[in-house]
């Protein structure tokens, strides 16, 4: 089943739109699902045109296709989701795939903050650039990103993967500040530059294939090692948390 | 006019020796009465246990120090959202909800009175803020008195009444309810990055000991003749051994009142520890009990813990950074100047632990081995021990043989040598449930004069009816039931207008707040002694004319005024 969300163009078009009802298998059981704005309920077609093709029993089958110039107005869409396919031929707002188990998110724009905070399983893939707190976990929890996979093309922003605990992420552009902070499992792996890359890391492996800026002084040099054809430079720490996490950058410059 | 009259109720008022009668309730204009007019409003309770609305006599629910733990856990707040509905707020938290939240989960609990157990003074205005937003039950805050300087300077000089003018002019300005001593002397010296490990340490500088702050407050306590006796969280929490630190302190208190006990130990499970170390932690919950059960001038609280997530808080800074130091997880620490300080931590207390299974255990073993309902109350420290919503879980583990051993089976598998939970048959019966709940905390506070506690006529129409039929439920079989019964009262009753029907608050309702004015002679009044406000200008941080809370901070308020001896 594949299912067509055109966006309509909105007058009031800077409100976000609350849309975690869009999952897949939401559409299992027909189009009647409202989103919010603000504190006003929508029916879907209030805010979408919408098309259905085809049918489904199972998530597995079900496609979204998210599209219009407005889509970065979407808030939380595939949030808790298990199986199926979004496909969002835009950018994204906050917080898509929130939660997620199961199941592929595509995105061909930007995505905004919190892409796949606290994703659990499945595949974000993001052909543009994603904002602060991609793959993240949330204000005071412990155990971000447990499962599951996030690719992001462009560059990620501040707090790329932070308190990651499973699963993977691999940025192939840049990251900003604090990359990995805090993170106790999983892999990251950043293919430009980053800074401050593994805060107060205590497990888990973290690769940077550019530059680590104001690298941290709390992390213990192990040596160079070959990593995928490449020579990387192998630290262990956060020594300031009593760490046993795996640093690897190419190149890396402490705080002057 | 207003009146109300609940048909059919099948009453347990234990202050006035009822046990199980069927019984109609008249209520007129908040107050419980003789008789009304055919004209009331009539509520069938068709034989449900009705109590007197409960009262927890020891809780944290609102002041800086539960706003903290508030703000530093934010992940806390995710567990446990409501939206807004009818007339009731949205509310968040589990272990440190909004003041709301606590508000309508107590009373869907059947709870109208609490007792905030730690207040420090000069941080009083924000407690009572927030007592203005816990709109369905009416409240108090115990002061601290653990660290103050005036006080240990008045017990090194040994001057017995200048403690207690000190006490009176502070509860007054404070607009506090009781004195709460928290490991006296203890956090005084932690500022000093150090702490007393028993009652013989003295305190840094002060030179007194924790031994004699506890007996001097005491003796102060009762020249004052405050309501409520002196509330003492002892030294040495949380450490295997502390067991007879515990005795230590207990057996420092004299029988001086006849209407109530003289000194309210509080969450004595954290104080009923054996072993030299956490290798052979075990509990010592039977001579704590024998030695409460010889000494009718001393009332403890449980302390219960529940496994789960809770946060802890307390005014004891150095036993925090203890638990900080074995959970490396976020802490929190602060100072008020001359007064107190305080820790924060979250915890989650695990059945797969073993010291965590024994703590579960020996807050159970006090209940059940104290002989006397009224000299234990049921409380878990909300949320030192566990989340107040674990009530009802607690009343059918005491009620039910099978139900603890249902539980003992799932918790760790060495604690069965460790504790004599296994052995103690006791079950305890609904009226016992009812001591622990509300009589007993209404007498332990002193409040039954003002009405509360019970259900004759003169008392506040506060009223908790619960789904369940006594006499037809087993407790000790269908533990199940009364958890659910006492998780969701069918009605609860505050001011005489039913607040809560089901769970769901019916009312926005208004809180009022009890504190004490003792009233010494012009001799012992500190506002107009040279030296206390010589003291108070050069140390303080604010100006002694500002730090009283005004009135105005009182939503319904009601003094309580006493003759001190002074």
């Amino acid at each position: 089943m594949r299912v067509t969300l055109a966006m309509k163009p909105a007058e009031r078009s800077f409100i976000p739109i609350e849309a975690e009802a869009i999952v897949p298998k939401n559409f299992l059981a027909g189009t009647d699902i409202s989103v919010w704005r603000g504190n006003r309920e929508l029916r879907l077609d209030e805010v979408f045109s919408v098309s259905v093709e085809g049918d489904a029993d199972r998530p597995e089958d079900v496609e979204v296709v998210l599209s219009g110039d407005e889509t970065f107005r979407l808030k939380r869409v595939g949030e808790y989701m298990d199986g199926g396919k979004i496909v969002v031929l835009g950018g994204i707002g906050m917080h898509c795939g929130n939660f997620m188990s199961g199941g592929t998110i595509e995105i061909h724009g930007n995505a905004d903050g919190w892409l796949g905070r606290e994703m659990a399983g499945g595949t974000i893939l993001c052909r543009g650039d994603a904002a602060d707190y991609c793959a993240s976990g949330y204000r005071g929890g412990r155990k971000g990103m447990t499962g599951g996979t996030v690719e992001v093309f462009g560059r990620a922003g501040d707090f790329l993967a932070e308190s990651l605990a499973g699963g993977t992420v691999i940025v192939h552009g840049g990251a900003g500040d604090m990359a990995g902070a805090e993170m106790h499992g999983g892999t990251l792996i950043v293919h430009g530059d980053c800074s401050r890359p593994a805060a107060n890391m205590k497990a888990g492996s973290c690769y940077v294939y550019g530059t680590a800026h104001g690298m941290l002084p709390t992390f213990k040099k192990i040596g160079a090692v070959q990593h995928d054809g490449r020579t990387l430079i192998q630290f262990t720490g956060d020594i300031a948390n009593r760490g046993k996490g795996n640093l690897f950058v190419k190149d890396y410059r402490y705080l002057d | 006019m207003s009146e109300l009259l609940i048909r059919n109720a099948c009453v347990i008022d234990p202050l006035r020796g009822i046990n199980a009668e069927t019984m109609d309730i008249a209520i007129r204009d908040g107050r419980i009465v003789e008789e009304v007019s055919a004209a009331a409003e009539v509520l069938d309770a068709r034989g449900m246990l009705t109590l007197p609305g409960g009262i927890d006599s020891h809780t944290h629910i609102c002041g800086t120090k539960v706003n903290f733990g508030r703000y530093m856990s934010p992940e806390d707040m995710r567990a446990g959202r409501t939206p807004r509905r009818g007339p009731m707020h949205a509310t968040s938290g589990y272990s440190v909800p909004t003041t709301y939240g606590n508000s309508y989960r107590y009373s869907a609990m059947g709870y109208t009175t609490l007792l905030e157990g730690a207040m420090a003074p000069l941080e009083a205005r924000h407690t009572h803020e927030e007592f203005t937003y816990t709109p369905l039950q009416d409240t108090m805050a115990n002061t601290l008195f653990d660290g103050n300087w005036g006080i240990m300077e008045a017990i090194h000089d040994g001057d017995t009444k200048r403690v207690a003018a000190i006490i009176a002019w502070t509860l007054t300005a404070a607009k506090g309810f009781g004195v709460k001593l928290t490991n006296p002397g203890g956090t005084e010296a932690w500022q000093w990055g150090k702490n007393v490990s028993c009652i013989r340490d003295p305190v840094p500088y002060f030179e007194v000991t924790p031994a004699e702050i506890i007996r001097s407050i005491i003796e102060a306590n009762e020249l004052l003749r405050l309501p409520h006796s002196v509330h003492l969280h002892c030294n040495n929490l949380g450490t295997p051994g502390n067991y007879t630190c515990t005795l230590g302190s207990l057996g420092l208190v004299p029988d001086l009142n006849e209407k109530r006990q003289t000194l309210y130990a509080t969450h004595v499970q954290f104080h009923a520890y054996g072993g030299s170390g956490w290798k052979d932690f075990c509990s010592k919950s039977e001579p704590i009990a024998r030695f409460v059960n010889m000494r009718p001038q001393i009332v403890i609280d449980m302390g219960q813990v529940m496994f789960g997530r809770t946060t802890t808080m307390t005014a004891d800074g150095p036993m925090e950074f203890n638990l900080y130091r074995l959970h490396h997880d976020k802490w929190s620490n602060h100072d008020v100047e001359l007064e107190t300080g305080s820790g924060i931590i979250p915890v989650l207390y695990r059945r797969k632990n073993l010291v965590n299974s024994i703590m579960w255990a020996i807050g159970l073993e006090l209940a059940l081995l104290t002989k006397s309902p009224w000299q234990c109350m049921l409380t878990t420290d909300n949320p030192n021990g566990a989340p107040f919503v674990r009530y009802p879980e607690i009343i059918a583990l005491l009620m039910s043989k099978r139900y603890r051993d249902a539980e003992f089976a799932r918790i760790h598998p060495d604690t069965g040598g460790r504790v004599p939970l296994p052995a103690i048959e006791r079950e305890l019966d609904w009226h016992e449930i009812a001591v622990m709940t509300r009589a007993g905390q209404a007498r332990a506070l002193g409040i039954q004069d003002l009405g509360k506690g019970y259900l004759g006529p003169g008392a506040e129409a506060d009223v908790a009816i619960y789904p369940i039929r006594i006499d037809e439920t087993d407790p000790s079989v269908d533990y199940q039931k009364v958890i659910e019964a006492f998780s969701r009262t069918e009605y609860t009753i505050k001011r005489g207008r039913v607040v809560s029907r089901r769970g769901e608050c019916l009312v926005d309702g208004s809180n009022a707040t009890f504190w004490v004015r003792a009233k010494v002679s012009d001799a012992y009044d500190m506002g107009k002694d040279p030296d206390f406000i010589e003291k108070f200008d050069r140390y303080y941080t604010v100006r002694m004319r500002n730090y009283p809370v005004q009135e105005a901070y009182l939503n319904r308020n009601r003094c309580i005024e006493t003759e001190a001896a002074i």
